[in-house]
């Protein structure tokens, strides 16, 4: 397979416009992601990040401009060659997404049915590791529904995990997670990052969470239609002079800043 | 424009095998002698690298142990000559360390990366993740025909106690006309009405052609011809019009009225209402009731004229022309019989909707329950609609209407 465009980079975005139809949500965004990196969407609620996120994994098209994974062009590819691609990330939705007709045993093995040759006690055993690096070892025999939502999540993220991607995408990963469990999965993810290489694209809005396992944010606003602020959030909080990201570091209310 | 591409561009089905490059085992099992053996993991060990090869390890693994005492078996697991592991490399690691330690062999791991270590120390203890598997206890008949016959009280139950519920609010939705929902009224009645209008003329259409031929067949032999219309035109006004659009609108309108209030209940939308103190019956089910109860006489008598004229076409090739049909009709038809046929029709507007919204309130959790919520709706209208037909019939043959 040919490389549409060599790169060092985990993720390169060049001139996407996202938007839907005629309602154009962020204009001409560029960014890279590292290999390895743990890269943190952040903005306002409605905004677009979970749109953001739809394009650089390809479930939509862009408006306009190119995402290339690994390499390779997402938004042009097709058939055989989209698949790969697609099998070379994971995607953690905002709700979960688990299939209800399915143990959470088959949710993570179902991936691993169509493209590995394992046999099933090997699967199982490699999504019960899955399950246990996001504590939900005891429950894999529970259906989807009859966990709590927070489960749910980590659940997907398990499932996310089955083939051991290079790239993992997370909607909000630690929204609604208590905060045992949030630093639990931050140290998890943290873990997966450094020591296997594993490159994280996440949208959150915790900042607690945030300023644990970011490497690099990237913060996005409505008005501006794009990007306002990337960098180290830390420093972002320290330093920025933009009332917007000072604010939402912060934690300042609308009415303080007016 | 916007669309989900993955619905048309990954058409094409890629085989597993076209994922997995040809390259050198990445583990290799070598006995050293009667006590002692290696495993040489090497090079990129992944999820697909490791099809095919964990199981052939394994299984040399366990010859290997079975051969006399495993308990003085000495395994040495060579991770040194890795340049990836990732999260099935793991796991092959932890099978292949459990099954040494299982039956008391010794297990060393020499060469690891100092990187991988954190990670796999997530996994301890490891015989966490090798459960015993679960017995299901076997139900007896007995408790089968228990349960089946529990079920079947509980559904009476739910049926007996919705209908007085639904009476209720019918009732105070008459006395409180200003409260009733009548734009979901109004949504309802164009769903189950007006959009039924060419399947229900479809159908009907062809009842009428071929109930009139068929009787036809059999008067010729008599010269009976001419009678055909009337006794067709009496069948069509007073069963077979309101059996079949009653039929059709449980297969469009219940249906769609379960897997309506199916979705609102798995989406816990319904208990949004009932937090709110409205009540979900006079909110999501009377504004649908009274819909059935509105469209049910008009499809009725809609699908009598078609049905009725299907069959004086079908009567010109007998050579009885339309105005005999209509006398004979006439003669034979009054307007009671109509009636009839359409009080019937609305008793099964009520009872079809009703059964639908009930079978949406009584959905369980998750995508499958909505489907499951839909099929019963169906079933249950379906079979409501035959024990009023059964019910009208017997007071019709004692009331002579």
């Amino acid at each position: 397979m040919a490389i549409d465009h060599p790169s060092s980079y985990a993720i390169d975005v060049q001139n996407l416009t996202v938007g839907y139809g005629s309602n154009v949500l962020m204009k001409d965004l560029n960014f890279t992601v590292n290999n390895g990196e743990i890269f943190v969407i952040l903005g306002g609620s409605g905004c677009g990040k979970s749109s953001l996120l739809k394009n650089l994994f390809g479930l939509y098209e862009p408006l306009s401009g190119d995402v290339f994974i690994e390499g390779l062009n997402i938004t042009t590819a097709y058939g055989v060659e989209r698949q790969k691609i697609m099998t070379s990330f994971g995607v953690m939705y905002q709700q979960g997404a688990l299939f209800g007709s399915m143990n959470l045993l088959d949710n993570v093995t179902l991936f691993m049915q169509e493209y590995t040759q394992l046999s099933q006690s090997e699967m199982n055993l490699l999504a019960r590791c899955k399950l246990d690096l996001v504590g939900l070892l005891p429950y894999e025999s529970y259906m989807p529904s009859e966990i709590s939502g927070g489960m749910q999540k980590r659940a997907a993220i398990a499932r996310a995990m089955a083939l051991d991607p290079k790239i993992l995408f997370l909607d909000e990963p630690s929204a609604g997670l208590d905060p045992i469990t949030s630093a639990d999965l931050d140290s998890t993810i943290i873990d997966l990052s450094k020591n296997l290489g594993i490159t994280f694209v996440i949208v959150s809005h915790e900042l607690a969470s945030i300023y644990a396992i970011a490497d690099k944010v990237i913060m996005l606003d409505k008005g501006a239609k794009g990007i306002i602020a990337e960098g180290d959030p830390k420093v972002l909080r320290d330093t920025s002079s933009d009332p917007r990201v000072h604010q939402f570091f912060n934690r300042i209310m609308s009415k303080d800043v007016a | 424009m916007y669309c989900p591409r993955s619905l048309y561009s990954l058409g094409m089905v890629i085989s597993k095998s076209t994922l997995i490059a040809k390259t050198p085992p990445v583990a290799v099992w070598s006995p050293i002698d009667a006590t002692n053996a290696k495993i040489l993991l090497s090079g990129k060990v992944d999820v697909y690298t490791l099809g095919g090869i964990w199981t052939e390890v394994q299984e040399a693994q366990n010859a290997w142990l079975a051969q006399g005492n495993a308990s003085n078996k000495t395994l040495i697991f060579d991770a040194s000559q890795v340049s990836s592991l990732d999260g099935a490399g793991m796991a092959f690691l932890i099978d292949i360390q459990e099954s040494q330690q299982k039956v008391g062999g010794t297990f060393t791991l020499v060469g690891l990366d100092a990187r991988y270590q954190p990670l796999l120390k997530e996994f301890n203890p490891i015989t966490n993740l090798f459960p015993v598997p679960a017995v299901k206890p076997q139900r007896s008949f007995i408790v089968s025909a228990g349960m089946a016959t529990q079920n079947l009280l509980d559904d009476t139950k739910g049926l007996v106690t919705f209908a007085g519920h639904l009476s209720a609010d019918l009732v105070w939705s008459l006395m409180h006309p200003r409260q009733v929902r009548w734009g979901d009224f109004v949504n309802a009645a164009v769903q189950a009405g007006i959009a039924a209008l060419p399947i229900v003329g479809l159908v009907s259409f062809l009842i009428g052609v071929i109930l009139s031929f068929q009787a036809a067949i059999g008067m010729q032999q008599f010269g009976a011809t001419s009678f055909v219309g009337p006794i067709a035109a009496l069948g069509i006004v007073r069963e077979m019009g309101p059996l079949i659009t009653a039929i059709l609108l449980a297969g469009r309108s219940s249906a769609a009225f379960a897997a309506e209030i199916g979705t609102m209940t798995v989406n816990s939308e319904v208990d949004a209402l009932v937090t709110g103190g409205l009540s979900p019956i006079r909110f999501l089910v009377v504004p649908r009731v009274l819909a059935g109860i509105l469209v049910m006489p008009i499809l009725t008598l809609y699908a009598d004229i078609v049905s009725i004229l299907a069959s004086m076409l079908t009567m010109l090739a007998y050579g009885i022309p339309f105005i005999n049909f209509y006398n004979g009709m006439l003669a034979a038809v009054g307007i009671e019989d109509v009636a009839s046929g359409l009080i019937k029709a609305t008793l099964f507007g009520v009872v079809v909707s009703a059964v639908g919204c009930l079978r949406g309130m009584q959905t369980g959790t998750g995508a499958a329950a909505v489907g499951i919520s839909a099929t019963k709706a169906v079933v249950s209208s379906i079979v409501m609609i035959v024990l009023v037909d059964g019910i009208f019939a017997v007071i019709s043959y004692r009331t002579g209407f």
